[in-house]
Formats: structure tokens, sequence, C-alpha cells
């Protein structure tokens, strides 16, 4: 076991895969440069020594152009690892991931396969509206792309893995505030979770969610930053005899509706925190699907705790306002319970 | 439609009171049973509740008066009546928000959340007075049989939620056994559905023809869901709510079926699972609910415990041959006459009373005390509790007269509008648990009398009879009498003749 | 030059996919035929020449007119055709239709609809060339309409700056669409953007089949050696409409005949016979043996069961099931 950072677990799951398997590669900006940053947040930092610098290929900036080399080399045998700096630039890329990643195997009749991994930073970091975004709702939505967020250094690890391993195009969405990022690239106001990390090979599988906290009052689902919200506000509610089941997700898709029915046939109250806009977003979906197969077990309506429908403003002030806070989750939770 | 409001007799030796103040002025709304003004007697200053909600008015007595013991001095008119509850088994009653909000205990106050800014409307309701009830909690009060009206919500905003049929559950539960069963309901209210807890239901499974025709229409078979009707038979509300619902009818038929398995599963998701609606066992509250051990259910407390610790009791059964009581009760209903059985029984135990003079004493200090009159208390059971007002001078009234008094008195016992004198005095007391399938119990004693007759199902047996078996109506009597009193031979002897007199009630008229 | 096999083997190639679009047209006025087409006729000698250098090892994309490369790459007629009916014994069991043909078993990626979608794609299929080694190649078709979009410039740059073995074919049939070039370039030669990358090029007369062959040739052998990517513009023109639904109202009819006369195909044809390689009668045969193709597709292709409306569950995940849903309503029960 080793204590690590998201970045160093991701790190390191990155070098096992491309020590295991030669046609693991990764593709990005910056990722590789001598004396560079090893990518926007350290992730990559001192891969290119050890592999060189066609394992390690750093791109022009070229978001669409390498998305689609992703998918191209993905399709021919190899296994990329593609990276953009900021998730908000993936709609750069919108027409490769979403056109031709996600729907080769579909239009090929299944002959095809598109074994790439897109990884890619959310976050609101006071650094304005266009790098800020948490925006993984885009690609839930689309059929033939995974999803994944992990919040946990042990599952940054276990879940690149096993995106690396799937034969299907798997986007990982990463917190910027949660890598634990040092140096230069320390971020203001990080959370950074620092977790231990076995040594030896393991995988989280793709599609499995984790209760993070298990109670019976209501149950909290959040996802990367938010779960840790959710965390903090299950400890405040405690104080007043509100056992809160704080759920991690960790696959946005496929869902692990299982664990989520169970828990809210168990509780009868549901709170989900994202860090994304109100309208359209992820917690919509859930609460639609707990809506659909749950609705009798619920003894309160299902609510969401998102950031407002806006885009993301700069000033801290206003960026505290807009993240949900602890205090509108635990005011969500006691709401649903009369109190 | 107005109320009165009445001095009440506050005790036996005062017939005019001071009246001290009014907390209410006219024209202010008021709550039954909420403290409305403060009379004197000779001994102490008293409040006295409203007797009814509503609008005060008519105030005639002004702080300082000397007033009569029950003349009216002032009414209530009672608020614009308000729409009954949404989707809620049928009931004789309305039951108004209001009266929903009123709470079990009379006093009762609901806490406010202190120091906090209002909270959203998060059941985003009208105020109106439909009552919501979350989905959770429509589903267990339908796989238990719990009617809605008589569920007290807390939830936020007036919602009846989960936990609130739990509480109405446990308090079915608690009941104490023996005294404070309810006895037949007056005539005019349909029985109340049971919560059907058991898996097996007594005896061949059954639906009423309607509930047959439409689950028929349905495409349900009825054999597989649970009753809520007397003795298990489904119901045409148990059909609706499987036709509505499968999984309703579907996790009570489980209920049923998996009640034996439910207490082997070893999963521990499911055992960790006190809400989930697998088990027979009846469900927790999810969190440690509060009944304060005062007010009414303080004194049924407080005198239980007395007569169980005071009393010698000894109880003896009797199983009697009904039948002829039975038939003499349809007869006399043919004939325009409608008693109940506890009229009979009432009719019985005051015949038996005048001829064993031992059973209708009471102890006083280090003497014991045998009562010229006989004065019969009638258990009922209330929403409140339980309560036995007294039928007086039973030896002095016909049948007929007898069923008018119980009728009026169970009624206003319910309504918590029998006086003090009503509730007091009895010499002996009758307490009916039959309509809830109850045969044999062990009645406690009302102190301080000396000994209570409790009475059980009344039941179609086979019977010996002379030479051969056949059906006849059953009914088993049960005796708790205090040994310090009374010995086992005259209270069996006194027994025998009660027994008697059910067997062959003609006697009654000899 | 090539030799007689091969010119003849290109004659048949261009032949048969001329014959083959001309009978989607005809099934498609006859309603046999669900989708839209975008046709390849007058295009036949880019697709020819090209593939005639690439194996089942080597990679091509292409675009939303698609028949013709596929053809050419080795895709067989019946897939093809069976895919065009919506059947399931199709190239892409019925999930693609016309502008996704392929087949990655003779190296066609299925094509992608999204102008300039495949150009990144043929980057990073010759990246893969690249690593696997082998000497591979990737070839990627596009219009002149594509090279204007974004990814023609980002796929172009990142296949010069790794030195990829990658051939970017530029058919150029003067619009994109309904808009001619010229309002489109201010250049007179697309070729001429390669040089912006650092890249090779070449230009050759896209409706001379041996001039393609040989420019091909060529850019695919620089390619093979390490030396890295050729941009190479064929000057061509397409004889039918951009798609079925257009009635070619923005082009001159004078403009259309000239370009008739210089018909690849024919133009073939008469090389063929002036070199002595081929007879009236031999063209005959071939020509009946190309229709006898057609044939058999058409027949394969009405002859095959359709899919199961289920089968749309399928195939979305390589290598796991259909995916999970109720048709009634969403969710599952209670």
């Amino acid at each position: 076991m080793t204590q690590m950072s998201i970045a160093e677990a991701i790190r390191e799951g990155i070098r096992e895969e491309m020590r295991r398997d030669p046609a693991v590669f990764c593709i990005g900006e910056d990722i590789g440069i001598p004396g560079g940053f090893g990518g926007a947040f350290t992730v990559t930092l001192g891969l290119s020594d050890e592999f060189g610098h066609e394992r390690i290929l750093d791109t022009p900036i070229s978001e669409l152009g390498l998305a689609g080399v992703a998918v191209g080399a993905a399709m021919a045998g190899l296994r990329p690892i593609a990276d953009v700096q900021y998730s908000d630039f993936l709609f750069l890329a919108m027409d490769q991931l979403v056109n031709n990643a996600a729907k080769m195997t579909y239009m090929s009749g299944g002959v095809a396969k598109v074994p790439m991994v897109m990884r890619a930073p959310v976050g609101a970091t006071a650094r304005g509206s266009q790098h800020a975004q948490s925006l993984e709702a885009f690609f839930c939505h689309v059929p033939g792309l995974k999803v994944v967020a992990p919040a946990t250094a042990y599952d940054a690890k276990g879940l690149l893995k096993s995106a690396v391993r799937d034969d299907n195009p798997v986007i990982m969405f990463e917190h910027k505030l949660l890598y634990g990022s040092k140096g230069p690239r320390t971020e203001r106001g990080a959370l950074s979770p620092v977790g231990e990390v076995p040594d030896e090979d393991y995988v989280v599988p793709i599609g499995k969610g984790i209760i993070r906290r298990p109670g019976k009052d209501v149950t909290i689902v959040g996802k990367l930053l938010t779960m840790y919200r959710a965390l903090a506000a299950a400890e405040e509610l405690a104080k007043e005899g509100i056992e809160a089941e704080v759920i991690d997700p960790r696959t946005l898709v496929p869902l692990d509706k299982e664990l989520l029915l169970e828990s809210v046939k168990k509780t009868g109250r549901l709170v989900i925190v994202e860090e994304d806009n109100l309208t359209g977003g992820w917690a919509g979906d859930l609460a639609a699907i707990i809506a659909d197969e749950a609705f009798f077990w619920l003894d309160a309506p299902v609510k969401r705790v998102s950031a407002p429908d806006v885009p993301p403003p700069f000033a801290p002030v206003m960026e505290q306002f807009y993240v949900p806070s602890v205090e509108r989750v635990v005011a969500a939770a006691r709401a649903l319970l009369g109190k | 439609m107005t109320s009165e409001v009445l001095v009440p007799p506050l005790g036996q030796t005062v017939d005019t009171l001071t009246l001290v103040s009014w907390y209410k002025n006219e024209g202010d709304a008021v709550t039954e049973g909420e403290p409305l003004f403060a009379v004197e007697t000779d001994k102490a200053t008293l409040d006295v509740e409203a007797p009814a909600s509503g609008v005060l008015r008519e105030v005639r007595a002004a702080p300082g008066d000397q007033v009569k013991v029950l003349t009216a001095i002032a009414t209530i008119e009672a608020a614009v009546r308000l729409e009954p509850p949404h989707a809620v088994v049928t009931a004789s009653d309305v039951v108004t928000a209001s009266d929903a909000k009123a709470g079990s205990l009379p006093g009762d106050r609901r806490d406010d959340p202190s120091g906090r800014p209002p909270l959203p409307s998060i059941f985003n309701l009208q105020s109106s007075a439909r009552i919501f009830i979350s989905p959770r909690a429509r589903r267990l009060a339908e796989s238990k049989g719990v009617p809605l009206d008589l569920v007290t919500p807390t939830g936020p905003e007036g919602a009846i939620i989960e936990r609130d049929v739990q509480a109405y559950l446990e308090e079915m539960l608690n009941q104490p056994a023996g005294r404070g069963g309810p006895t037949c309901p007056p005539p005019s209210a349909p029985a109340r559905p049971l919560p059907p807890e058991a898996p097996a239901q007594p005896g061949p499974k059954t639906a009423s023809p309607i509930a047959q025709r439409l689950a028929e229409e349905a495409g349900i078979d009825w054999r597989t869901l649970t009753g809520s009707g007397p003795r298990g038979q489904v119901t045409r509300e148990d059909v609706q709510a499987a036709a509505a619902g499968p999984a309703y009818a579907a996790s009570a038929a489980s209920d049923a079926s998996a009640a034996s398995d439910a207490s082997a599963a070893s999963d521990a998701s499911a055992a960790s699972d006190a809400h989930h609606l697998q088990s027979s066992i009846f469900n927790l509250p999810s969190a440690p609910q509060v009944i304060p051990l005062s007010g009414m259910r303080g004194l049924i407390a407080e005198r239980m415990a007395a007569s169980h610790r005071e009393t010698a009791a000894v109880t003896l059964t009797t199983e009697v041959d009904a039948t002829a009581l039975v038939a003499l009760r349809r007869q006399l209903a043919t004939d325009g006459v409608a008693v109940s059985y506890n009229d009979l029984f009432l009719a019985i135990l005051a015949r038996t009373l005048a001829e064993h003079p031992r059973l209708n004493a009471s102890l006083d200090g280090d003497t014991i005390v045998l009562k010229p009159q006989i004065d019969l208390g009638l258990a009922i059971d209330t929403e409140r509790g339980l309560i036995v007002p007294v039928v007086r001078g039973v030896d002095r009234k016909g049948l007929a007269r007898l069923a008018a008094v119980t009728v009026d008195l169970a009624e206003r016992a319910r309504a918590g509008r029998c006086t003090p004198e009503e509730l007091t005095g009895s010499t002996f007391t009758l307490t009916n648990l039959g309509m809830h399938g109850i045969d044999a119990f062990t009645p406690i004693i009302n102190l301080p009398e000396c000994a209570i007759l409790g009475v059980g199902r009344i039941s179609t047996q086979p019977a010996w009879v002379v030479d051969h078996v056949e059906p006849r109506e059953r009914v088993w009597l049960s005796l708790t009498f205090d040994h310090r009193l009374v010995d086992g031979g005259p209270a069996a002897r006194f027994l025998q003749r009660v027994a008697q007199l059910a067997e062959k009630p003609h006697l009654l008229i000899t | 030059m090539a030799d007689s096999q091969l010119q003849l083997s290109l004659y048949r190639s261009m032949l048969t996919i001329r014959r083959f679009e001309e009978r989607c047209n005809n099934l498609f006025m006859q309603g046999k035929i669900p989708s839209t087409l975008h046709l390849y006729i007058g295009q036949e000698a880019v697709a020819a020449g090209v593939c005639a250098h690439l194996t089942a090892a080597d990679y091509a994309t292409s675009t939303h007119r698609p028949h013709g490369h596929s053809i050419a790459k080795g895709v067989s007629l019946r897939s093809i055709m069976a895919e065009l009916y919506a059947k399931r014994t199709g190239c892409c069991k019925g999930k693609g239709g016309s502008m996704h043909v392929g087949d990655m078993t003779v190296g066609m990626i299925p094509a992608i609809a999204i102008v300039g979608g495949n150009i990144p794609l043929t980057t990073g299929l010759a990246l893969a060339c690249k690593r696997l080694g082998q000497g591979r190649v990737a070839v990627g078709f596009m219009g002149d309409g594509a090279t204007n979009e974004g990814a023609f410039h980002e796929g172009l740059n990142m296949a010069a700056i790794w030195d990829l073995p990658a051939v970017f074919v530029v058919e150029n049939n003067l619009y994109a669409a309904s808009t001619p070039v010229g309002v489109t370039f201010k250049i007179q030669d697309i070729a001429q953007r390669a040089a912006s990358y650092g890249m090779a090029s070449d230009i050759c007369d896209g409706m001379d089949v041996l001039a393609v062959y040989e420019a091909a040739g060529r850019a695919i052998a620089r390619a093979r050696a390490g030396g890295g990517p050729t941009l190479l513009e064929c000057k061509t023109y397409r004889h039918c409409g951009h798609s079925r639904s257009d009635p070619r109202t923005y082009r001159p009819k004078e403009e259309e005949t000239d370009w008739a006369t210089r018909d690849a195909i024919l133009r073939m044809a008469a090389h063929l016979k002036e070199a002595g390689l081929v007879t009236g009668e031999s063209l005959a045969q071939i020509e009946q043996e190309v229709m006898a193709a057609v044939d058999d597709a058409v027949a394969f292709a009405e002859s095959s069961p359709s899919p199961a409306p289920e089968e749309a569950l399928e195939d979305v995940f390589w290598g796991e099931g259909p995916v999970p849903f109720a048709a009634a309503a969403s969710g599952g029960v209670r």
C-alpha cells in the first residue's frame, strides 16, 4: 500500500498499463515535453522519461485532431489514452467523440472497436467560465460512450486501468481540486484527498458504485467534488440524529442503478448533488429513474442540489455561491425530513 | 353547526362556580381541546377545555360571575365543513384536516423548529384540506389495512409519511390486553378493518362477491390477496388496491407466504432494513417516537398498575353455548328492537349480581362494602384511549332502554364528551374483545370493584349435543375476581349463573 | 507502366463501380432502397487507381460517398447492396446504411459521413501503422469541400510532424454539394496547401486511371518507405448529382457534356483497345461478368432477411450484450 494523491494514482495507473501492454500510449498537449508540466495537472509528469516521446506523444493545439487520431489509432489496434487540458475543450472534439468514437462499433455492425480513453479535468477553480465547466452530462447522453468519474486515489487508478482495458471508448472525468497536484501546479482551495493505493495490480470495475457512508434516513448521491460535500453534509446531519447514506456512483455510464435503487428503497428520500447546472443535468436523469422505479418507496420528493443555470463565474465569492455548498446539501436533506 | 359551551359539573358538591377568566375572546377561533376558560370550585381553580372547534360566539358570562353548572355560557360556531381527505378508506365520520392535526392526546402541541428561517415549501402542497400521503406511507397503509383517516400526519406541511402509519400500527399493538379492547361499535359505524398481520387466516379464504367480480375483471386471482375484511375476507378495496398497484398485492401476498421465511432470512441488507415490507413482524418507526405518559395515557397506566399490584386477581374461564342468545338478538332485531351483545350481557350481569351481591362489592380500607345499586361500567376503546362510562341502575332498565343508553354513552365516550360523573361509580365492569377474534383473556379489575367480566368471540363451533355433534354458537367468558374479597367457589358459582343465563336467556324474564 | 493484367483489372474495377452505382440509381428510383444515395459515377478512376496499390492490411477511410472506394478496396458487392437494402446480411448488419459502408477485414473503415471527419482518423490509423511496422499505410479519401474543415488542417499537420505513412487523396470534383470551388478557395490547386504543412504533394488527372495509378503509386511508396505523408489532388468530376435529390441546376450543361467526353471508363476502354489488350468481345465479356456480379448482389440483397427490430439494441458496446430497454415505458418494474 502507498499513500497517493489522485494525480499520482492516475500516473501510476498509466505507467503500469503502459508497461503491461505496448499498445498503450498517451496523446495530448504538453504531456511529455522534457522539462514540461506533465499535462495541465502533472498527471503525466516523468512518464516520457521511461516511455519516450512516441508513446507519450505531444500534439499541437488540435483537440479535434488528437481525438480523431486516438479513434483511428484505436481502430487499428493501439490503445490510446488521450487527454484534454480542460474538459471545456472537449467541445472542440465532439464530432470525433460523439459521431466517430461512440458510433463506430454500432455502425459497423459490431465489427470495429475503439478501445480508447479520453481524460478531462472538470470543476470551477477561479479561471472563468470557459475553464470551469462540469459537463459530464453531455457525454452521459451519448450511446456508445462509457463515462467514469473517480473521486479517490484508489478509484482513480483502478478506473483508469479498467478504462484502458475496456474495448470501448471511455471518457474519464477528473476534478481539478481533487488531484493533489504539487509544486507550481498546486490548486488554491484544493481538497487533495490522499488515499491508500495497493501496490499490486487491481482494477475498479466500470459500472459499480460504492456506499461511502451507510445510513437510513436519506440517500445523498454526489460525484467528484460534490461527493465530499455530501460526506461533510452527512457529518453535519449526524449531529442532529439524521443518518445519511452517501453514495459515490464512480461510473456515470453505465450507472450502478441497483445500488441507487436499493438505497432509496431503504431510506425513502434522495438528494442528488452535482456541480453542473440544474437544467438538463445528470441529477435530473437520476431523479427520473427513481421516480420511475422507486416511486412507491418515496417518503418525500427527490431533490437536486445543483449549480444555478448560469455559466461558472470568476469571482471567488460568486464561485462559492455557484458550486453546491455543504450547507445547501444539509438544508435539502433536512427539508426532506421536515426539520 | 353550533355547540354549547357548558359549565362543567366539577365535583358532586357544588352547583355554582365562579368564572375566573376567558382565554379567548368572542370571535376568536378555538380548537377543540384547548383551554377556553377557567372556573373556581370550592377547592381549586380549574381550566375548562373547548368542547368543539370553531369560532367563539354569544359569550354570556364575564369574569367574576357565578355560573350554574351545566348551563351554557357561550357557543362555538363550527367552521365550514372541509372536504374529506383524499382517497381515504370509507369511514362514518368525515375527518377534517384540523381534526387530524390535533394529535392523539388532548393538549398536544407540535414543536416549532426554533430560530430557523421558514423552510422552503418542499412538498409544494396547497393550503387546502386535502391530506397528502407519501407513496411510501400509502403503500404501507394499504398492505397493513390501516385506515388513513385515523393516522395522525407529522410530515412536512401536514402530510402523512411512513412513520405516521407506523405510529398507528404501534398504537394498535400496544392496547392493554383484556381491559380496553374495543367493544361492539355503535350500529351506525361500519367495522374498522384489522391490520392483516398474521400469515394465515383462520378458515378457508373468502372474498366478497363484488371483490370476486372486480378481481375477475381485473384479471387478478383474489386468492393471492391478503384480505382486510372480517376474518380475512378479501374486500373490494383489497382488489382495487391490487389492481392499481400490483406491487402492493404482491408484497402483501408475499408478506403472508414469506412471513415464516422472513424470520429465517439471514441476508444482512434485509435484516438491517427496518422499513422493508417483507416481514410479518411489524415495522418499527425509523426514529424513536416519543409519546408522553401523561393525560389519559398516564391515568390509564397508573390505574392498571395499581389494580395489578393491589388485587389478588384470579381469572376463571368457561365456554358457553350462545346459540339461544344469538337467536334472541336476531328475533329482537326482527321485531324492531336493536340490541347489542353488550346490552344482553349487561342485563345478564345485572340479574346475576342481584343474586350474588358479594360480587357487587368493593374494598374500602379494611372493610368490604356491598353496594345496593347495580351500576355497570362498559369498557370502550377510543382514539384517545380506554374509557369506561357507567350505565346506572342496569337492573331497572329494560333491554331497549339499555341499548339506547349504551349507544349514547359510547358515542359521547368516543367524542370525549362524557361528564366526569358518567365516568365513575361503577360497581362491576363488562369488557368485550369478541370483535377482535379474542376468545378468553385475563381482564384487569377496575378498582375499586372486585371483579370484571370479559366476553370473547361468538363463533360457530362443533359441539356435542345429547348424542351427536352439531354446529352451535359458542362464546368464552372470562371472569377476573379479587380473591381478597371473594373466594373461588362463590366466584365460580357467579360465573356459572352468568353462563346459564347466557345459554338460556329466556330465564331473564322469570 | 502498369502491366496488362493490371490494366485490365483497373478497367474491371472502374466498370464494376460504374455499373453498381447505376444499378443503385435504378433501384432507388424503384423505391427498393430506403435511404438517399451519394453516387460515385464519374470518379471511378480515383478509387480504382489508388486502391490498386493497397492490400487488405492497409487502411482506407472514406466519406458520405463511399461505394466506389469500398468496392475498389475489396468490400463485396453483396454486402454493400444488402446494406443498402437494410438487410441483416449487409456489411453493417443494417445499422450503417449507404454512408457508413465498410469492412474491417479488408481494411475499409466504415465510412464517415461528417465532412472531414475521416481525416484525423486517417492520421490515427497511419500512426498505428507506423508503430506496428510492416510497412502498412493509411489512405484517406476526401472531397474538395473537406479540405476547408478544421479537421483537414489538424489531421494533415499532425501527419506531417510525425512523418506518418498516410496519403490524403483529394478528389476535387469542382463542387462541394452545390458550391463551386471558385467561391470557396482563393488558390487554384488544393495541393498547394500541403506546402504549409511541410508535406509532399502531387496533382493528377482524375479522369485517367493510369495517371492516378502512377501518382498514387509514388505517394504510397513514399509512405511505405517511411518518407512521410502525401497530399494527392485528383482533378475529377462527378457526372451525377451530389445526392439523389439533386437536379444539378447549379452546373452549366456545357460543363457536364465536356467532362462526359473525358469519361475515365470510355477513355480506358479506348486505350485498352488501342493497346491491343482487349477486343470488342472481351470487353463485352467483361461487361457481362460485371453485370452478372451486380445482378448477383441484387438477388442476394433481395432474398436476405431483414433484421429484427430489437437488433437495434445490439452492438453499442464491443463485446457486450444488447442495451436494456423496455419498449412500453422507461425503466423497470416498480
